[in-house]
C-alpha cells in the first residue's frame, strides 16, 4: 500500500528511464544518502567506522568493478586481486614521486594506469571464453603479484616489501584521509562520496550504449556481432571500465584502509572474496555489489561474535575453519535458493512491498 | 488452364515488379564447405531492390548456410558476394550489419537476459551516437578524431545526463514506433527468456527492424507458429517491404506464405540450387516437384 | 573425417615424437649458447635432470588435473573442489593412519569416506543445480571447496603431518652418477601411468563410460533416455574422490599433509588448459610439458629474473598455448552454431 506506483505517470522517455522512476524510491533513497553522509559519522564509533564501513565501501568498488567484466559483460575474471595490487602500486608510484599531486587525480590515475593493464591481459578474451579464460586471468594475478612483490622498484626498494601512505590532505592541510592524521570520520566521508559517485558513473554506463553491448556479449556473443557490436571494442572496453575500478578500490586499500600493505594483501584468495561478493549479491547488478560486499564484511564479525558468544575460549583457528565451512555452505545456499543473489531478493522483496498489507 | 487466382497474382507480380530496381546483392558460384562436408555447391542468384525472395528446400539444403555466407558468418571457399555494388568472398558480420544487412534466425538469436525493450534498443546501437567525428579525409588525422570523438562519447555516457539522455531518449522514440508496429507493447518490460516462441520471434524482428536495415534475412519467421500467427507475421513482412522499402530475403517451409508473399523463388536442394524464378514457375517445375513440393493427393 | 586418420597415422606419430624432441634439443642447444654468451650455467647431464624431474613432477600434476577432467568430462562441471578434495582424502587417510588404524583398513576406509562424500554432494548440491548454467555449477564448487577446506580441518586439525606409506625413497644414479632420479618419483609416475590407463578403458570402452559422455553433454537429454543422472554423477565423484586420493598421498608424501596441498588444484589449471578440459591423454600430456616447462623455466630462467617464477610461469606457457589453440592440445573444439 505504501509502495503503490499508481498515479504516478511518466510523460517522457527521459523520466521512464530515470534511475529511480519510482517517487518512493527517490525519497528513500534520498532520506538514506542523508543519513549515511550526515548523521552516521556522528554516532558511529571507531571501530564501526574504520572496520566496517570503511573496508565495507572499498571493497564495494572492487565488487562494482568486477560485476561490471564477469556480471554485465559475461568474462569470467579471477585477477581481481592482481589488478588491485596494480592499483595499489601505481597510486604508490604517483604519489611518491610526484607529492604534490592531489590525492583524488593520484587515485584517478591509478585507475587508468590499471585499466591500461586491465585490456592487455584482457586480450586472451578474444579468442578463449569461459574457464579457459578464467584461468588466463589466473595468469594475469599471479604474475602481477610476482612483479609487485619480486621487482623493487615498485616498493621505492624498501627491505620490508611494503609500501606505507603518505599523508595526503583533500584541500591543503585540511582533511587528511591517509596517514596518521587522518580522522576515521573524514575518511569514511570521503568514501561515501567518492565511491558514490563512482558508482553513479558506473551504473551510467550500464544501462547506457555501451553497457547495452556488454550485455549482449554475455548473453550471446555471436548474435551480438550481427547487431554490429564488435566484440573485441566490448569485451575490451569492459576489462577497462573494471580494471579501472578494481584499480581504483586497490589503491583506496592501500592508502585509506590499511595505510601499509604489501603485494601479499591481494593475492588470489582475494580475488575469490570479491568473486563471491558479486555472486552473493547479484551478478549484473551495482546494487548487488553494494549488498554482496555487506554480507561478505558482516559476515566474520558475526560469526566471530556468535561463536566467542558460544564459547568464549574457542581457538581462532576452529572460527576460521567454521567460517569456511559457512561460507561454503552458503555460496550453495545462494545458488541453489537465488542464483541471482541479494539483488534478486531485494527486487521480490519490493514486489511484494507494493502488494503490502495484501498477500496477493 | 490459367485460373482466377493465376491471373490475380499475375497482376500483383507485374504491379509489385515496376517497383524493383537493380539488385541489391547478388552471390556467384558460392560454393561452401566444412571439412568433407559440402554445404553449398556453386551457388548463384541475386535480390533485386525492393523485393521478397524466399529461399526454400528440404532440410539441410543449405539455406542457413547460405544466410550465414551473406551474413558474414561463414566464409565461402569460392565465389564471391556483390552488395550495393561492391565485390568481397568474405566479411565480418558486424561489417555486414554496418552495411545494412539485419537478420534473424532460426533459433531465436535474442539476449535472454535482458527485457524486449533493452533488446529493439540494442538493434540501435549503430545508429546511437553522442559524437560523431567530422571526416576530414587527411591522412592520420581520421583516426585520431575518431578517437577523440568516441572519448568524449564515453565520457558522455558517464554521465548519463544532457546530451547522452537525449539521444538515448531519441531512440526510445523509434524503437517504441516498432513495438507500436509489431503490437508488442505488453511485454516491453518482459525480459525475453520469459516469452513464449512466437513472441519471441516477433521481439527478433523488431531488433533486425530497429537497424534500419536494407536486406533483412529472415530464417523461418513463421516456425512453430499457428495460422493465426502467420497470418499476423505475413501481414508484418508485407508492410516492412511496403512502407519502408526494405528487401527482404527469407528462408520458409510453409509453401502457402511463400507462394503467396514472396515475388521469386529459390529452391536449393543439397547444395546445389534447383530452381529460380516466380512462384508459379518454380511450382510446376519437375525437379521441385520431385525433390521437394511432391505431388497433391 | 576420422576415417582418413589411419593413413595419416604414421606422419602424425613421427610429428609427435620429432617435434617434443626437437624441442628439447633446440631448448638445450639454446641454454647453452647463453652459457657461452656468459649468461647463466649450463650442462647437459643437469639439463636432462632437471628435465627428468620436470616431467615426473608433470606426472602428479596430471594426478590432480585427471580428477577435473573426468569431472568435467562426464558431468559437464569443472570441479573447483578438486583440490580441497585431495586435501581431503590426504587429511582423512594421514587421520586414520594416526590413530592406530592400520594401512589395510584405512586405505578403503578413506575410499568409503569419499563415496559418502560423492554421495552427499550429489544429494545435496548436484541434484538441485540440474540443467543451470556451466558458470552456476562452477561457483557451487567453489562453495564445496570452502566446506571441504573448513571441514577437513575442523576434523582432522591443520597442522603439517609426515606421510609415509613405505613409497621408496632414494636416488637412482644414471649414466654413472651424472643423472640422479628419486625413485619415489619414478613409482609415482608409474601409479598415475596405470590409473591413467584404466580411467582412457573405462571411458571410452565401457557402457558406464559412454552414458557418463552423454551426461557432460546435456543433462536433460540424458535423463530422457532413461540413464539414471544420479548413480552417474556419484560413481564420477567417487572416482574423482579415488584419484584425488592418489594424487593426496603422493603430494602429501613429497610435501607433508597440509592445508596448502588445496591449492595444488591451482596448479592443475594450466595442465588442463593445454591438455583441454575433456581429454584424459591430454592431463598426462599437459602436465608432462607443464611440469617440465616449469622446472627448467625455473632453474635456468628463473634466475636471472629474480627466482620464484613457477608461481607464473606454467600460467604463461598455458596461455600463449591458447592463444594457437583455444581448445588445448586435444580438447574438444567448441562449435557454436546460430
Amino acid at each position: 500500500m505504501l509502495y503503490r506506483e499508481a498515479g504516478q505517470f511518466k510523460t517522457s522517455y527521459a523520466s521512464d528511464q530515470a534511475l529511480f522512476p519510482i517517487r518512493q524510491d527517490q525519497v528513500v533513497v534520498l532520506l538514506f544518502l542523508t543519513f549515511a553522509v550526515f548523521v552516521v559519522p556522528f554516532i558511529a564509533n571507531q571501530y564501526i567506522l574504520n572496520t566496517i564501513l570503511v573496508y565495507f565501501l572499498v571493497l564495494a568498488l572492487a565488487a562494482i568493478g568486477l560485476n561490471i567484466l564477469t556480471g554485465y559483460c559475461g568474462q569470467l575474471s579471477l585477477g581481481s586481486g592482481g589488478f588491485m595490487a596494480c592499483g595499489a602500486f601505481a597510486a604508490y608510484k604517483l604519489t611518491t614521486g610526484f607529492p604534490d599531486m592531489h590525492i583524488v587525480v593520484v587515485f584517478l590515475l591509478a585507475g587508468g594506469i590499471t585499466a591500461l593493464v586491465g585490456v592487455f591481459f584482457g586480450i586472451p578474451s578474444l579468442r578463449i571464453k569461459g574457464f579457459y579464460l578464467a584461468v588466463a586471468t589466473l595468469a594475469a594475478q599471479f604474475f602481477l603479484l610476482w612483479l609487485f612483490n619480486r621487482v623493487p622498484w615498485f616498493t621505492n626498494y624498501s627491505s620490508s616489501g611494503t609500501i606505507s601512505a603518505p599523508p595526503r590532505a583533500l584541500w591543503g592541510d585540511q582533511w587528511y584521509i591517509t596517514g596518521p592524521q587522518a580522522s576515521p570520520v573524514t575518511k569514511y566521508v570521503f568514501l561515501v562520496v567518492f565511491v558514490g559517485v563512482l558508482a553513479l558513473v558506473a551504473k551510467n554506463l550500464v544501462r547506457s550504449r555501451l553497457g547495452r553491448s556488454w550485455m549482449a556479449i554475455r548473453d550471446m556473443d555471436i548474435a551480438a556481432e550481427i547487431i554490429g557490436i564488435r566484440p573485441m571494442v566490448a569485451k575490451l572496453s569492459a576489462f577497462a571500465v573494471s580494471s579501472f575500478f578494481i584499480g581504483i578500490s586497490g589503491a583506496l586499500w592501500a592508502f585509506i584502509y590499511s595505510g601499509a600493505v604489501e603485494a601479499l594483501a591481494f593475492e588470489v584468495t582475494r580475488s575469490f572474496q570479491v568473486l563471491f561478493m558479486i555472486i552473493i549479491g547479484g551478478l549484473g547488478s551495482i546494487l548487488g555489489s553494494f549488498l554482496g560486499a555487506l554480507f561478505i564484511v558482516i559476515l566474520p564479525i558475526v560469526l566471530n561474535n556468535v561463536l566467542t558468544a558460544i564459547d568464549p575460549s574457542i581457538d581462532v583457528g576452529i572460527i576460521k575453519h567454521v567460517e569456511f565451512m559457512i561460507f561454503g555452505a552458503l555460496i550453495v545456499l545462494f545458488l541453489i535458493v537465488e542464483p541471482h543473489g541479494l539483488a534478486r531478493l531485494w527486487q521480490l522483496a519490493k514486489e511484494k512491498l507494493r502488494l503490502w498489507p495484501f498477500p496477493y | 488452364m490459367v485460373d482466377a487466382a493465376q491471373i490475380a497474382t499475375a497482376e500483383r507480380l507485374a504491379e509489385r515488379s515496376r517497383r524493383f530496381g537493380p539488385p541489391l546483392l547478388s552471390v556467384d558460384h558460392i560454393s561452401l564447405s566444412f571439412g568433407g562436408v559440402k554445404a553449398l555447391r556453386d551457388i548463384s542468384f541475386d535480390i533485386r531492390q525492393h523485393e521478397i525472395r524466399a529461399i526454400i528446400g528440404p532440410n539441410g539444403a543449405g539455406k542457413t548456410s547460405m544466410l550465414n555466407v551473406i551474413n558474414g558468418f561463414y566464409h565461402p571457399q569460392e565465389g564471391t558476394i556483390t552488395y550495393k555494388g561492391r565485390e568481397r568472398r568474405a566479411m565480418r558480420p558486424h561489417q555486414a550489419a554496418k552495411q545494412g544487412i539485419a537478420r534473424t534466425f532460426q533459433n531465436v538469436a535474442l539476449f535472454k537476459g535482458m527485457s524486449t525493450l533493452d533488446n529493439i534498443m540494442t538493434g540501435r546501437l549503430l545508429k546511437m551516437r553522442n559524437v560523431r567525428a567530422p571526416e576530414t579525409g587527411i591522412v592520420g588525422l581520421d583516426p585520431l578524431l575518431r578517437f577523440g570523438a568516441n572519448a568524449i562519447d564515453f565520457a558522455l555516457q558517464a554521465l548519463y545526463w544532457g546530451p547522452n539522455q537525449k539521444e538515448e531518449a531519441r531512440h526510445r522514440a523509434f524503437c517504441e514506433e516498432i513495438i507500436d508496429f509489431l503490437e508488442i507493447q505488453a511485454i516491453r518490460r518482459t525480459p525475453v527468456g520469459k516469452l513464449p516462441y512466437g513472441l519471441q520471434k516477433r521481439v527478433e524482428l523488431a531488433r533486425a527492424l530497429a537497424m534500419e536495415p536494407e536486406l533483412l534475412l529472415l530464417d523461418e519467421p513463421m516456425a512453430g507458429m499457428n495460422v493465426e500467427e502467420k497470418e499476423d507475421m505475413c501481414r508484418f513482412v508485407l508492410d516492412v517491404n511496403d512502407e519502408f522499402g526494405t528487401t527482404i530475403a527469407l528462408i520458409e517451409h510453409d509453401m502457402g506464405v511463400v507462394m503467396d508473399i514472396s515475388d521469386r523463388v529459390v529452391v536449393l536442394d543439397y547444395g546445389r540450387k534447383l530452381a529460380d524464378g516466380t512462384p508459379d514457375e518454380v511450382r510446376s517445375d519437375q525437379a521441385v516437384i520431385d525433390a521437394y513440393l511432391g505431388v497433391a493427393h | 573425417m576420422a576415417a582418413n586418420g589411419s593413413r595419416t597415422l604414421a606422419p602424425r606419430l613421427a610429428l609427435w615424437v620429432l617435434l617434443p624432441l626437437g624441442i628439447v634439443a633446440g631448448l638445450g642447444l639454446l641454454l647453452q649458447w647463453m652459457t657461452s654468451q656468459g649468461i647463466g650455467f649450463f650442462d647437459w647431464y643437469f639439463y636432462f635432470e632437471v628435465l627428468i624431474t620436470g616431467l615426473l613432477l608433470g606426472v602428479q600434476y596430471s594426478l590432480v588435473a585427471l580428477g577435473f577432467v573426468l569431472i568435467f568430462k562426464a558431468s559437464g562441471v569443472f570441479n573447483f573442489a578438486q583440490g580441497s578434495m585431495v586435501l581431503f582424502a590426504a587429511l582423512t587417510f594421514v587421520g586414520l593412519l594416526e590413530n592406530g588404524v592400520h594401512i589395510l583398513l584405512a586405505l578403503p576406509a578413506t575410499l568409503l569416506v569419499m563415496w559418502i562424500l560423492a554421495v552427499l554432494v550429489e544429494r545435496v548440491v548436484l541434484r538441485r543445480l540440474v540443467n543451470q548454467e556451466q558458470i552456476i555449477l562452477f561457483m557451487a564448487t567453489i562453495g564445496i571447496f570452502y566446506l571441504l577446506e573448513g571441514g577437513g580441518q575442523l576434523i582432522w586439525g591443520s597442522q603439517v603431518r609426515e606421510l609415509n606409506i613405505g613409497l621408496p625413497s632414494g636416488r637412482i644414479e644414471l649414466f654413472g652418477g651424472a643423472i640422479l632420479v628419486q625413485k619415489f618419483e619414478l613409482v609415482t609416475a608409474a601409479i598415475a601411468g596405470i590409473l591413467v590407463a584404466v580411467l582412457a578403458i573405462f571411458f571410452n570402452k565401457t557402457r558406464i563410460g559412454r552414458a557418463l559422455r552423454a551426461v557432460a553433454d546435456d543433462h536433460q537429454a540424458a535423463l530422457s533416455v532413461g540413464i539414471p543422472l544420479t548413480s552417474i554423477w556419484v560413481i564420477v565423484w567417487t572416482v574423482a574422490g579415488i584419484v584425488a586420493l592418489v594424487a593426496g598421498v603422493t603430494w602429501g608424501t613429497s610435501l607433508g599433509v597440509q592445508p596448502t596441498l588445496a591449492l595444488i588444484a591451482l596448479k592443475a589449471l594450466p595442465v588442463l588448459i593445454l591438455g583441454g578440459f575433456t581429454s584424459i591423454p591430454g592431463a598426462i600430456v599437459g602436465g608432462l610439458i607443464i611440469g617440465a616447462g616449469e622446472q627448467v623455466g625455473e632453474v635456468f630462467f628463473g634466475s636471472l629474473v629474480g627466482g620464484a617464477i613457477q608461481d607464473w610461469f606454467a600460467y604463461m606457457l598455458a596461455m600463449v598455448f591458447l592463444l594457437f589453440r583455444p581448445q588445448g592440445l586435444f580438447g574438444e573444439r567448441i562449435i557454436e552454431r546460430v
